[in-house]
């Protein structure tokens, strides 16, 4: 009863849309789907060139298999150590904004698994807060997911586990005073944007692209914009300027550049500043085809 | 020494570091390098490739059409910043039939460092660092055009280590491997699937489920199918051969396993890739072998298997082919659509593992070669194009007698639609049994199952089509109806592999009588495999079956034995009523009984314990059993611990040693004056009783032990007094223990002190200030040196104040370049590997007190076997002087820090709930229970201690290096793959054998006399036992004897060969084997696995040449 009381009650009060400001530093924090996200661009570019003309630079650090907890984010030690990672990447990049979409791992413990990943993430949130004092954080609910038909499992269940979680991030924004943003709900039932049910494809993350912006309660760039050349040109410039940050921050070879095999490879580690430079660059190339697409009607 | 050679060399230096090695590379031309091969009588070999059309081929895979896939890397192993990625798949084509590579097609560019390409589903999977992802040319211009994104979320903590080897089973799914670096995390529709550290994958594309079928091993980069769907693995860091890979086996290093199973054949060289020969162009004595490249020997190393309980025996057989060209380093082998056998050759003269920097310019970047293999006078098979060819006749070949035309044509099949029909139709008709498992698979590769055929072939009379449609069942159970019973059959099959299989279909099943429908493979014999597959089903299940069991049901019926595995796999405490009844009314047999007892102390509560105590008296095992309870478990008896006073009055040393510890572990203070005075008073109760004193711990035991160690009369009193104080108060002990060091003039320090002061850092300080001012003899301070650098946090002021007391030089020593330079020179001129071999076996040198060569030796370092054939000089050189510098995969050294502030530092040998047991310098393993760790961390220490050759003269360096890097090249020092008795136990001189070699001869020397002290021997590289290094046994007058033993493990009849008789006598339990006087001789024996059932005496102080014994195999 009280959830319900809860739920309507977030659906009384409009969520304002989110700021963006000049010089933004943007994070895009969670699993699978925002981290494949990066590799393709719509999701991006789409809620870049809806955010006005401000020069605004992403940072996505979505991680597959990821959790509140930093699961997918430790490597040799307990799933604390991945939180703590994401704890110093964090307060390295001083976001100004943080859009955090967790929660499609965690839907598959059911309504038992609720409590605990509610926890979990108030503790993120803290740590978030703690770690950057971003100016704004933003839940986003996780993605439905895809009903295929056999031989796929059938996804429906699983539909309503995500539903159960949506709802209580939703709460979970309220609580907090947090912006939520109601993907699950913007994208609603879809078919054939991914292929195995969970994660978009390439036409996908274009499909739902705007799903994304809506949810954030941004107001999309036009048509015109989105379909013109040079938005076709700013998302690969975009796609480009994640692989040198993927590479600068997520490097290889971890063991040897920063763990307990750096005492024989350590001093390669001098090399991941040398990517600054070239994401600054494609930074300014971004920088001036948004210019251009929002200068299109 | 080798400091002041350093120092000489650097006087003269030259800028030479640039060049370092560079001289040893060879001569890239193919030409060369295929004049270098080594080839069996009747094989050929070709070039298929060859740079500049291919470079670095990671992996190959053919397509239904014949054509070569392979992946590219030139990019391996770091990404330059800036650089685009640029790593291939290329497809090669054999146009006109001549063997030869005509057509290169680009089929993709734009990969990051791909470590895997398998061609199938109408397009290619390719291992991408991070992710899995399939690529379609929808054009038919020969390019990919179609990049999709399979499986993400493998992480990339080492390059060398990322998803690699796909292999598509004959069920249809991808299979892929991961190594020990690496992290992975993939959300599939199932839920989001984990694999920390090394493991195996399978994948079905049409239902999006990933699982994990084993986990562990280091590096495993060869994985295959066999005729009849068992899987095996190699490992290019582990060295056990060929694994034998079953679901749910876990293997080393597999991190949080609290038991592993061994490959089948440990002490082998590292292998990279693994092929089965088959096909009827092979020689027919070669079908069926196992072939896996010792990439850094230069050669293919070979393996024939045979079924043996619920697993295989693996022997090593002659090599399939070698080659002393040292830039050839074969790392994939697959069977070619035309039969003959095609191997792709990374092409470099160093191995490119982590150790070698990255940027280093010996790094190849851009050669790479494929070749073929093939045999004169046996006829290629007919290449065919099976993309062409109909539904009809794509079935017909899948049980074609050549199984590369069955496994493309099977392959072939999921590309086509709506096949089940005619799968089905064809299938019906057959009738043999192989027929009938290819139908079986054809219809589980399209993801369908055939239960009628799978029923069938559970009742074939060969147990090799039972595993495989139990292997269908594991996969796709829920679709057929009657799998329990199936099941339940096949657990009492009478082959033990088929019982292996239905367990674990069981474990995929999981329920209330999973378990104990499980354990009636307990009726049967019990293999250490099955043994293993019992103990995993038993805890993953437990939430099925042991609510059952606490809830009073009888869930293992009467079966006593199946509850006591149960329970003891478990290693919880669950009501253990009806084993104490079965104790109790003595209706147990004696095994029963030690089972039932030992399970009772590893789960029992403080109750259990205080009644399984009360049986003490009458099963005195019960008290070591109670003194692991309380350390690992910290579980005592509730009640009635003054039994323990009567045994502490005991005559036996080992009883009074059992309830001595007890007392301390039990703060049992009733007991501690019986302590006292044993301490003082009975020299032959002393340690034990000083044992039990300081497990109370207590100020009261500081205390007296202060006191004794200044005041006792006794010197032994003052010694342990001092030894145990160091243990509990080490800053109390630690003005004795200094006084104790320097009179330690052996230099051992038998008392473990440095161990004690290492605990922590407190306990060093207080060691490092006790030294100020003072002297230590040059051994002590060298030996402490040594254990202070392996510990896990190496303390500066006590390794400061032992150098100073003991006025030794640093122990780090870094060449600079230019000396690097020079001791290579000298390495490759000078350096003797005769001698050096002879250096590496002195006993004051420790290498063999850790490391293996081919098996022989210690497994606590990595196994020498090609480490030359693999490192580089340079790399050899600074793993001596400074090992923290270069530390392999899987022996980092695990730091353990406890609760009370202690460390302890060791190789991580197996962790559980309950408990972690390291190994540590001197291969003891010591078991710290969980409850008292506070965490656990890889130290950057290696466990192999700095300084070891720092008493070494320059010119014995210079030959123990180049013995280690002849290790595993062509030559004299290549692990010989025949069956040579390698592993022995020698005698220690013994007075008895003086006298009694008069009256009995040399039969003396095979007496089983309790007396006799053996210790481990090991061949050398050849496998030869030298006479002048056995221990010298006293005979008559002034001659001596070597004495050793040894086993044959092979069963039955067995001829060995030796290579020359004179001075030599052998013994087959006491019964001397005759023997012609001299020369070469081969008798015939009864096989015995037991170490000492042989012996062999040969007279050390005339025979000079080594004794070499050799099983014939026929």
């Amino acid at each position: 009863m009280k959830r319900l009381w809860l739920s309507l009650l977030s659906i009384i009060i409009p969520a304002s849309a989110v700021t963006f400001k000049d010089n933004d530093v943007v994070v895009l924090l969670g699993n699978t789907v925002i981290e494949r996200a990066q590799k393709y661009g719509h999701l991006e570019t789409a809620i870049n060139l809806s955010t006005g003309k401000h020069k605004l630079k992403f940072r996505n650090l979505g991680w597959s298999g990821d959790t509140v907890f930093g699961h997918a984010r430790s490597y040799f030690g307990p799933p604390k150590e991945g939180f703590d990672r994401l704890k110093s990447d964090l307060t390295e990049l001083k976001p100004d904004v943080v859009i955090v979409c967790y929660g499609a791992v965690a839907a598959f413990d059911g309504e038992k698994g609720l409590p605990e990943f509610l926890a979990g993430y108030e503790t993120l949130l803290t740590m978030i807060k703690s770690s950057a004092n971003p100016r704004e954080i933003i839940i986003v609910s996780p993605p439905s997911v895809e009903n295929l038909g056999a031989p796929t499992p059938d996804m429906r269940e699983h539909n309503k586990r995500l539903t159960l979680y949506s709802k209580a991030l939703g709460e979970l924004a309220q609580k907090h005073k947090l912006q939520f943003a109601d993907f699950f709900t913007t994208l609603g039932s879809t078919k054939g944007l991914t292929d195995n049910g969970l994660h978009f494809t390439a036409a996908g993350y274009q499909a739902a692209a705007p799903k994304f912006v809506e949810a954030l309660g941004l107001r999309l760039a036009t048509g015109n914009q989105l379909q013109s050349e040079h938005a076709r040109k700013l998302r690969e410039a975009t796609i480009a300027k994640n692989k040198l940050f993927f590479f600068r921050w997520r490097p290889a070879n971890e063991t040897y550049l920063r763990l307990f095999r750096k005492h024989e490879q350590g001093n390669n580690v001098k090399e991941l500043p040398m990517f600054d430079p070239l994401i600054a660059k494609a930074e300014k190339e971004i920088e001036v085809l948004k210019k251009t697409t929002l200068s299109l009607k | 020494m080798i400091i002041r050679l350093l120092f000489a060399i650097y006087l003269a230096t030259l800028p030479t570091f640039a060049q370092r090695g560079l001289k040893d590379i060879p001569d890239p031309d193919p030409i060369k390098q295929t004049a270098a091969f080594n080839l069996p009588e009747g094989m050929e070999i070709q070039l298929v490739a060859s740079d500049p059309m291919i470079a670095k081929p990671v992996q190959m895979n053919f397509d239904s059409q014949g054509r070569l896939w392979l992946v590219s890397s030139g990019m391996y192993p770091h990404i330059v910043p800036g650089a685009e990625e640029n790593d291939k798949v290329l497809i090669l084509e054999d146009t006109n039939g001549d063997g030869v590579a005509d057509k290169r097609t680009v089929f993709a560019d734009n990969l990051h460092i791909p470590t895997a390409v398998l061609p199938a589903d109408g397009g290619a999977y390719v291992a991408n660092s991070t992710e899995i992802i399939f690529l379609k040319d929808t054009d038919g211009d020969g390019k990919a055009d179609q990049r999709r994104v399979v499986l993400s979320g493998f992480g990339t903590e080492d390059t060398h280590h990322i998803v690699h080897t796909f292999e598509q089973g004959p069920d249809g799914m991808l299979y892929f491997l991961q190594s020990i670096y690496i992290h992975s995390h993939l959300e599939t529709p199932y839920g989001v699937r984990r694999l920390m550290g090394g493991g195996i994958w399978h994948f079905r594309p049409e239902t999006q489920r990933a699982e994990i079928l084993s986990k562990g091993l280091i590096n495993p980069w060869g994985f295959i199918f066999d005729e009849h769907g068992q899987t095996f693995a190699t490992d290019g860091a582990g060295g056990h051969g060929i694994n034998d890979i079953f679901p749910r086996s876990v293997f080393r290093t597999s991190p949080g396993a609290k038991r592993i199973v061994d490959g089948l054949n440990p002490g082998q060289p590292k292998l990279c890739g693994l092929e089965i020969l088959s096909g009827s162009h092979i020689p027919e004595k070669l079908r069926g072998v196992l072939i896996a490249p010792d990439f850094r020997g230069h050669r293919i190393n070979a393996y024939r298997l045979n079924p043996e309980g619920s697993s295989y025996n693996s022997t090593r057989i002659d090599d399939f082919l070698s080659s002393s060209h040292r830039a050839f380093r074969p790392i994939d082998v697959k069977m070619g659509p035309d039969g003959a056998l095609y191997i792709a050759d990374w092409y470099n003269p160093i191995i490119q593992h982590g150790e070698v920097d990255f940027r280093d310019e010996r790094r190849d970047h851009s050669r790479g070669r494929i070749w073929r293999v093939t045999f004169k006078g046996q006829p290629l098979i007919e290449k065919k194009d099976f993309s062409k060819f109909t539904i009809k006749e794509l079935l017909a070949h899948t049980i074609s007698k050549e199984r590369v035309h069955r496994e493309q044509a099977r392959n072939e099949l999921r590309t086509r639609t709506d096949v089940l029909p005619e799968i089905s139709a064809w299938s019906s008709k057959l009738t043999d049994d192989f027929s009938r498992m290819q139908a079986m698979w054809n219809h589980q590769a399209v993801n369908h199952t055939a239960v009628d055929l799978i029923k069938y072939l559970v009742e074939s009379n060969d147990p090799r089509y039972r595993a495989a449609a139990l292997r269908v069942i594991y996969h796709r159970h829920q679709e057929i109806t009657d799998a329990t019973n199936i099941i339940k059959k096949a657990i009492n099959d009478k082959n033990g592999r088929v019982r292996l299989w239905a367990v674990s279909c069981l474990a995929q099943m999981p329920g209330p009588d999973s378990v104990p429908t499980a354990l009636h493979a307990l009726n049967h014999p019990v293999d250490k495999t099955m043994d293993f597959a019992l103990w995993s089903i038993v805890r993953e299940h437990q939430e099925h079956w042991a609510p059952e069991f606490e809830a009073g049901k009888p869930v293992f019926g009467d079966k006593l034995p199946h509850l006591i595995f149960a329970m003891k796999a478990l290693g919880k405490s669950l009501s253990l009523e009806s084993i104490f009844t079965s104790l109790d009314n003595g209706s147990l047999t004696p095994t029963e009984r030690k089972d039932a007892i030992s399970v009772i102390s590893q789960v029992g509560s403080a109750n259990n314990l205080s009644r399984l105590f009360k049986l003490a008296p009458k099963e005195l095992t019960i008290l070591d059993q109670l003194v692991t309870a309380a350390q690992i478990r910290k579980v005592q008896p509730a009640e009635g611990k003054e039994q323990l006073l009567p045994f502490l009055d005991s005559k036996k040393p080992t009883v009074f040693a059992s309830a001595a510890k007890l007392s301390g572990l039990w703060k049992f203070a009733p007991a501690r004056n019986k302590l006292v005075t044993a301490f003082t008073q009975s020299p032959a109760k002393r340690q034990a009783a000083a044992e039990g004193l300081r497990l109370f711990g207590d100020q009261e035991t500081i205390k007296l032990f202060l006191k004794l160690s200044k005041e006792s009369p006794d010197e032994a009193t003052r010694v342990i007094s001092v030894k145990e104080l160091a243990k509990i108060a080490p800053d109390r002990a630690a003005a004795s223990a200094v006084t104790l060091l320097q009179q330690d003039k052996a230099g051992k320090d038998e008392h473990s002190l440095f161990t004690s002061f290492l605990q922590s850092s407190r306990a060093s300080t207080s060691l490092a200030k006790a030294l100020k001012d003072k002297t230590l003899p040059t051994k002590i301070a060298t030996l402490g040196l040594q254990r202070a650098g392996t510990s896990g946090r190496p303390p500066k002021d006590l390794i400061a104040a032992l150098q100073l007391s003991g006025n030794l030089k640093p122990m780090s020593q870094e060449p600079s370049s230019a000396d690097m330079a020079k001791l290579i020179e000298r390495v490759r001129k000078e350096g003797d590997p005769h001698r050096g071999e002879k250096v590496y076996r002195q006993t004051d040198l420790q290498c063999t007190a850790c490391h293996a060569i081919g098996g022989v030796g210690s497994p606590i370092g990595p196994d020498l076997i090609s480490i030359g054939a693999s490192a580089p000089v340079d790399y050899l050189i600074t793993s001596l002087l400074n090992p923290n510098d270069k530390i392999k995969e899987g022996y980092h050294t695990t730091l353990v820090s406890e609760k009370n502030g202690n460390a302890q530092t060791g190789s991580l040998v197996s962790e559980s709930d309950t408990e972690v047991v390291l190994r540590d310098y001197a291969g003891k393993t010591n078991r710290i229970a969980r409850t008292d760790i506070k965490n656990i961390t890889i130290s950057p220490v290696s466990m192999m201690p700095p300084g070891l050759t720092a008493g070494l003269r320059e010119d014995q360096f210079i030959d123990l290096v180049r013995f280690l890097s002849e290790l595993g090249k062509e030559g004299d020092f290549k692990v010989s793959a025949k069956p040579i008795i390698r592993d022995w136990m020698t005698l220690q001189p013994h007075a008895r054998t003086v006298d009694g070699i008069g009256h009995y001869g040399t039969a003396v020397f095979a007496e089983r006399f309790e007396g006799y002290q053996w210790q481990a021997y090991g061949s050398k590289v050849s496998g030869e036992l030298l006479p002048s290094e056995l221990p010298k046994v006293k005979g008559r007058g002034r001659s001596t004897w070597g004495v050793a033993r040894f086993a044959i493990t092979q069963k039955g009849k067995v001829k060995l060969k030796i290579n020359d008789t004179h001075l030599l006598d052998l013994f087959a339990g006491k019964n001397e084997i005759v023997l012609p006087e001299k020369g070469p001789a081969i008798i015939e024996l009864n096989g015995n696995e037991d170490p000492q059932h042989f012996t062999l005496a040969v007279n050390s102080t005339s025979r000079q040449n080594g004794v070499l014994l050799e099983l014939v195999i026929e």
